[in-house]
């Protein structure tokens, strides 16, 4: 909750000393907070996530969600709804996350049971993973170096190498290395390591668009670092600001939802 | 200034050792590169996000095979089947009606054929009406519902004490897993009023009664098209709960319930521990008699049992305070991914120990056809009617385990034990997802244990069944 505040009350300095050309003067945290407002819009929104999972790089299956996302100013922490539209087996299916509370409703047998971060959505993506999350939030960061490495489309990017540490339980992952890219902040790539220190995952982000007044990665690609024949791709979609009352975040609100 | 050789050398291996590094982490960087997936050739169709968020349809056809043999207390007729052949086709659907308005139906059909059923009659094709209803949302947050719903509460997996609503609702299940038995299961006639708060909510709900107790069925007398109200409302029925945020991921849901003049308690609570934990108890107490007076009780109502019964039945007990507990947790390993429930059960109305010597040793020996067998498995028979634990202790243990060893191949398996007498039930399914539309599967009943032990002293020994669905 500390870091969370601190980065929010810094993001302003961050972003106009980053436009300033100043960007070697901000610390690592202040970075993770500019490059958290690069991935989330600041005010409540709606959004279409597609995920499609790779087997070998053939196209194996995928799943379309409808994700609700806002900001908890209490914790600086994303607070997310999400509803399962495909696959048909598992249409309706409602996932809400609230700091420590991860509820999921299965309108098969209308009840809501909680579950843990682990637990996986779909193909190489954890819950943890696909949600809107500000990293600032839950990692302390510092600053390994400055490199330029390859993006997801092999451009190079001059990037600051950071290295997340978890700083409470809700973080998914005990440990992240993080490129972000100097100047526009964008989140070019990510490495994702268990408690005993296994590579996870490596998440590169790409296809960078205008959305909801900034220009955002609309799209992670998610490798399974232990077999690298699975790859999983995250795309999103169909942004736009919608009011989300707080009852929504209320487990007992699941059953109501209405996607339209 | 001339340098010493040795130090010429010494950052000769450093510069060779830099630019070594630099190019395993070059190389590390394009082997990450080519892990990423070409794009696909075609844009993929954007799904309309209404098109699947309110149905789902499938049609299945599972076949089950079942291993049955003479027990020390026999069954009373009718045998259960050694084979079924099963063919249904479930829907649930929601429609939007009006302003405020939702209409939900949830239904399956079954043609089903079976060894002892005969072909044709009209007990092949049933049909289970498991949720029709009305929504309306009069105002933001509040709701009201009139029909039949599927009411459930509880937080464990295996055993649900405070889920009031889930008595003779199961119709015919093809899998006993308990996660199945709480969706394919009929709903209750009802009208409820829920508020939601940004901080709790609170439900109120009552179930008329429209209908009269009725005998316990058997796979052999199901009426075809009728909504078995006598299943879910023989009695006015009335639940109360609410939630209320007590503190960060700390939620506790507190429920009344009421029927046939008594009133029942209970409360649920969960709660994450870390990112790959989740604890949670479950507990109902309330005023009952015991799991064999009950049954008695209900037995002499529905004239399925004669008075005498009482005089061979163990446990019969008195009426008093009763609980019922589900404690356990749940863990997910990182890799592979495995979530894991454990859980403890108890039923303080169930068989103790030497109610069960008592139920073993009074029916030892007697004939299939005699009253004294057909009393003693009543008493089961009813304990499975109410979904209510027999016993008073088990141990329940399940895993889920998606991409297991391939992916889209999805392995769930339980492993139930009477802690009484050590006997087991486990069960193992599989499902391959062949594609978003097609699934195959299967899955392996064995209930196992001594000739005088709970599991082991049912008819079915066990049962494979396979199956392969379409979604729509």
């Amino acid at each position: 909750m500390k870091y969370s505040q601190h980065s929010l009350a810094i993001l302003p300095l961050a972003l106009s000393l980053c436009l300033g050309g100043l960007a070697h003067a901000q610390t690592a945290q202040e970075i993770v907070a500019a490059t958290d407002k690069v991935r989330n819009p600041g005010q409540p929104f709606r959004t279409t996530l597609r995920l499609t999972e790779y087997v070998g790089g053939q196209e194996r299956d995928h799943d379309s969600l409808v994700v609700f996302s806002k900001e908890d100013p209490a914790t600086g922490q994303f607070r997310n709804l999400v509803q399962y539209v495909e696959p048909a087996r598992d249409a309706g299916k409602r996932v809400l996350l609230d700091g420590h509370s991860l509820w999921f409703y299965d309108p098969d047998s209308r009840v809501s049971v909680r579950i843990s971060a682990q637990q996986r959505l779909i193909g190489q993506a954890a819950i943890g993973d696909i949600l809107t999350v500000n990293l600032a939030a839950d990692y302390a960061a510092s600053v390994v170096g400055t490199e330029t490495i390859e993006d997801a489309t092999r451009q190079p990017r001059k990037c600051w190498h950071l290295e997340l540490k978890a700083s409470n339980d809700l973080a998914t992952y005990n440990r992240v290395e993080y490129w972000v890219e100097q100047g526009s902040f964008y989140p070019i790539k990510g490495k994702f390591y268990s408690d005993s220190g296994r590579l996870l995952k490596i998440v590169y982000f790409r296809n960078f668009a205008q959305q909801l007044g900034a220009v955002r990665a609309t799209e992670a690609i998610i490798i399974d670092a232990v077999d690298s024949s699975l790859a999983t791709t995250a795309t999103l979609g169909e942004y736009a600001y919608q009011e989300i009352p707080e009852a929504w975040f209320q487990r007992d609100y699941l059953p109501h939802l209405q996607v339209k | 200034m001339k340098l010493e050789p040795q130090i010429v050398v010494v950052l000769a291996l450093l510069f060779v050792a830099s630019g070594a590094a630099r190019a395993g982490e070059s190389a590390q960087e394009d082997k990450d590169l080519s892990l990423i997936p070409p794009p696909p050739p075609t844009p993929p169709v954007a799904t309309p996000v209404t098109s699947g968020a309110s149905q789902k349809i499938f049609l299945e056809d599972a076949g089950t095979e079942s291993w049955l043999e003479d027990r020390l207390v026999p069954a009373p007729p009718p045998p259960d089947a050694r084979w079924e052949e099963r063919a249904l086709f479930d829907v649930r659907k929601e429609w939007h009606v009006g302003d405020g308005l939702r209409l939900t139906y949830s239904g399956r059909v079954n043609l089903r054929t079976a060894d002892g059923l005969g072909f044709p009659n009209h007990e092949n094709l049933t049909n289970d009406l498991r949720e029709a209803y009305l929504s309306w949302q009069p105002l933001d947050r509040l709701f009201f519902d009139v029909g039949r719903i599927n009411v459930r509460s509880g937080v464990a997996l295996g055993f649900n004490p405070t889920d009031f609503f889930k008595t003779r609702a199961v119709v015919e299940p093809l899998s006993v897993d308990p996660v199945v038995l709480r969706e394919d299961r009929l709903g209750t006639l009802l009208l409820r009023a829920e508020r939601v708060w940004s901080r709790g909510s609170l439900t109120a709900a009552y179930a008329p009664a429209v209908s009269s107790d009725s005998a316990i069925y058997t796979s052999f007398d199901l009426r075809s098209f009728d909504p078995m109200l006598d299943r879910t409302n023989a009695h006015d029925r009335w639940l109360l709960k609410g939630t209320i945020d007590m503190a960060e991921g700390l939620s506790p849901e507190l429920l009344a319930y009421a029927s046939q003049g008594r009133v029942a308690f209970g409360a649920n609570l969960a709660r994450n521990v870390g990112k790959s934990v989740v604890t949670y108890i479950e507990w109902s107490g309330g005023r009952r008699g015991t799991l064999s007076g009950d049954a008695l009780a209900f037995g002499r109502a529905t004239g399925s049992l004669p008075a005498a019964a009482a005089s061979v039945l163990p446990g019969l007990g008195s009426v008093g305070f009763r609980n019922q507990v589900a404690v356990g947790a749940s863990y997910t390993t990182a890799l592979p991914k495995i979530t894991f429930n454990f859980e403890f059960h108890y039923n303080q109305a169930g068989f103790s120990g030497a109610d069960w010597d008592e139920w073993f040793r009074t029916g030892s020996g007697a004939s299939a056809p005699s009253p004294i067998p057909g009393a003693l498995w009543y008493v089961r028979e009813y304990a499975s009617d109410q979904q209510e634990l027999i016993s008073r202790r088990y141990a329940f243990l399940r895993m889920d385990w998606v991409d297991a060893f391939v992916p889209k191949l999805e392995v769930t398996g339980f492993i139930d034990a009477d802690l009484t007498d050590g006997s087991t039930r486990l069960q193992l399914g599989a499902d391959y997802y062949l594609s978003d539309r097609w699934t195959i599967g299967g899955l392996v009943l064995v209930d196992s244990g001594g000739r005088h032990s709970d599991f082991g002293s049912l008819p079915q020994a066990g049962s494979v069944l396979l199956k392969v669905v379409r979604y729509f």
